[in-house]
């Protein structure tokens, strides 16, 4: 494996109140990492300690074996986006206009895009198969339309590390399985680490490479997704007996077993 | 890419319409002053001939009064126009003028306290009331900082504490002053206008109108990303709290200065930017340059009507005032359902 992010004994608090508490973890060239935990639990705020949204309060996050403490903001952009959760009430740009910022961080501070990043802006909508898209008001498209456009601002900024705050958020359910699959997709043809936070333990179980959970601010269990994702695992970090069902000779799927005894 | 040359083109049309804008506000008031009059004393300056008679008297009201004046309209129609602007962009929101953080009041009450201390001087009365409205900003960004959490929301908690605290230090002024003396002339500095601009005035204002624009035109695409809220401004490598306090600087020196000189000139701030958006789109590398020539246009007419609708001079603030509201309440209904309100 081609290490690319490490995470050493990452601590963070909050008005005092510990968040996060010596997380480590390493993260390798064209591998899905999924962070799950319950709500509250400190998946966020994991992913914004990852590119200094936040600064811990003791721990490093090292890209290349380079401590993201020492790199400035612009530098840090140039490795590793974010698709944020879905937001809404900027202004009403044009999705290209959301995508062309990703180009921010190659861009001197006084010039804006020019038409090369433009074209960069379009084949990375291009890719996602969503060139329709382009000229369309960004507050005005579907809720999977605005994650596609942020996806595609991340895949703007060229990062080899992107970052997803529960992409799957506010999606139906045929668009979290589309979503997910382009992000795989990323992940194979592209070479991008994607570390992503999910709430679907299913999700995660079917589309991640690795597993990283995260109970009561420390890492509960870490690894390859098959040998992490099991019932046992499952019910201890959503405090519920889980029953898994088989799919298939791999697949699992996972679901509280107070729901199969309800029926 | 249509809609870059058609953003140009009104760039363009907006430089040609403030310019006869000037002329046109050159030959309108009280005294008459013709076209050819004033190709005449241009002539006459350039000949080195002194003007003689009528001429002398048209010379002093136009070089030393209404000149100034039509140029103050614009510097300062500009700096609260893209004030405005930027302020909505780093606020992320559309209801937000440059008075959020108190300058506007701090400025006033400065000024009432210069119009009751016994000297009479203008000059004084200015920096008074710059001082303040710079006083009342640090206030806010200082009690913001000082509370440190979700900074965009406390900002705007902090500019409300402080703009009461000063509009009610204002009412203790307007409350003990001379109710025929100072007391008038507060009400008149409030309403605003653009009466007794000098020469002096009108550098010091240039100067904090070009300086800022400039600024402003310089990170106009960086307004785009800081708009987007401090998350996503930072993982596009920007630092949103550096480049908020330096924009929040330089539109407050610029909003000060306009109210430290013409007082207070309502609605500019908030309308003028949504016109252009209404115009342009929400991008900034077109909003800045397009809200700034449309606020000099603005003021520079207002302005021209105020001093030459009727006999007596109405102060500036009403007109912008009048024709702000039922504007901006067009534009809400023309642009209803395109997503920018």
């Amino acid at each position: 494996m081609d290490l690319i992010l490490e995470c050493q004994s990452l601590c963070f608090r909050y008005n005092g109140n510990e968040v996060l508490n010596n997380i480590s973890f390493k993260a390798g060239t064209g591998r899905f990492y999924a962070v799950l935990g319950r709500n509250g639990s400190g998946k966020t705020t994991l992913i914004h300690c990852l590119n200094k949204i936040l600064t811990p309060v003791s721990g490093k996050v090292l890209i290349h074996g380079k401590d993201i403490a020492s790199l400035t903001r612009n530098d840090i952009a140039k490795q590793i986006s974010l698709v944020p959760q879905e937001h809404l009430d900027i202004f009403p740009y044009k999705v290209i206009d959301v995508i062309v910022m990703g180009r921010a961080p190659f861009l001197k501070i006084a010039s804006s895009p020019e038409p090369e990043d433009y074209e960069i802006a379009g084949k990375a909508l291009k890719d996602l198969n969503a060139e329709d898209l382009a000229h369309k008001n960004f507050n005005q498209i579907s809720g999977g339309e605005r994650q596609i456009t942020l996806l595609a601002r991340a895949l703007a900024q060229a990062t080899k590390i992107m970052l997803l705050d529960e992409p799957t958020n506010h999606l139906d359910f045929n668009n979290q399985y589309n979503l997910l699959s382009c992000i795989k997709n990323l992940c194979k043809s592209k070479g991008i680490s994607i570390i992503a936070s999910m709430h679907d333990p299913n999700m995660a179980a079917l589309f991640s490479d690795e597993v990283i959970m995260i109970k009561d601010s420390n890492i509960m269990a870490q690894g390859r997704t098959e040998s992490v994702m099991t019932k046992e695992n499952i019910s201890r970090l959503y405090d519920t007996d889980t029953s898994a069902i088989l799919l298939n000779k791999e697949k699992k799927f996972f679901l509280p077993s107070k729901v199969i005894e309800d029926r | 890419m249509t809609r870059f040359t058609k953003s140009k083109k009104l760039v363009g049309l907006l430089c040609f319409a403030l310019f006869a804008a000037l002329l046109a506000a050159a030959v309108s008031g009280r005294v008459s002053i013709s076209f050819f009059e004033i190709f005449h004393m241009f002539s006459n300056i350039y000949n080195g001939i002194a003007s003689k008679g009528e001429l002398l008297s048209k010379e002093l009201v136009f070089f030393w009064i209404r000149l100034p004046r039509c140029i103050m309209a614009i510097f300062v129609g500009a700096s609260l126009a893209v004030s405005g602007a930027v302020y909505q962009a780093l606020f992320r929101n559309p209801l937000v003028s440059p008075d959020i953080l108190g300058v506007s009041a701090g400025c006033t009450f400065g000024a009432a306290l210069g119009l009751v201390l016994p000297f009479q001087s203008f000059t004084l009365v200015h920096i008074i009331s710059f001082f303040f409205g710079i006083l009342a900003v640090s206030m806010s960004v200082g009690l913001a900082k000082a509370i440190s959490i979700k900074p965009v929301i406390i900002l705007v908690l902090a500019g409300m504490v402080v703009l009461s605290f000063f509009n009610a230090l204002l009412m203790i002024l307007k409350y003990f002053s001379d109710p025929y003396g100072a007391l008038p002339s507060i009400i008149f500095w409030v309403m605003g206008s653009l009466s007794r601009v000098t020469w002096d005035n009108v550098l010091i204002m240039g100067l904090f109108a070009v300086a800022g624009v400039t600024l402003f035109m310089v990170l106009r695409f960086r307004l785009n990303i800081l708009s987007l809220g401090d998350i996503q401004a930072k993982s596009l490598g920007m630092n949103p709290s550096f480049f908020r306090v330096l924009l929040i600087v330089t539109s407050s020196l610029m909003v000060a200065a306009s109210v430290a000189t013409c007082g207070q000139i309502s609605w500019l701030g908030l309308i003028i930017p949504h016109m252009a958006r209404s115009l342009v789109g929400p991008r900034h590398e077109m909003v800045i340059p397009v809200t700034a020539l449309m606020g000099a246009l603005f003021l520079l007419v207002a302005d021209s009507l105020a001093r030459s609708i009727s006999a007596a001079e109405i102060p500036v603030g009403i007109i912008t005032a009048l024709a702000g509201a039922p504007i901006f309440g067009y534009l809400m209904y023309k642009n209803r359902g395109t997503g920018w309100i």
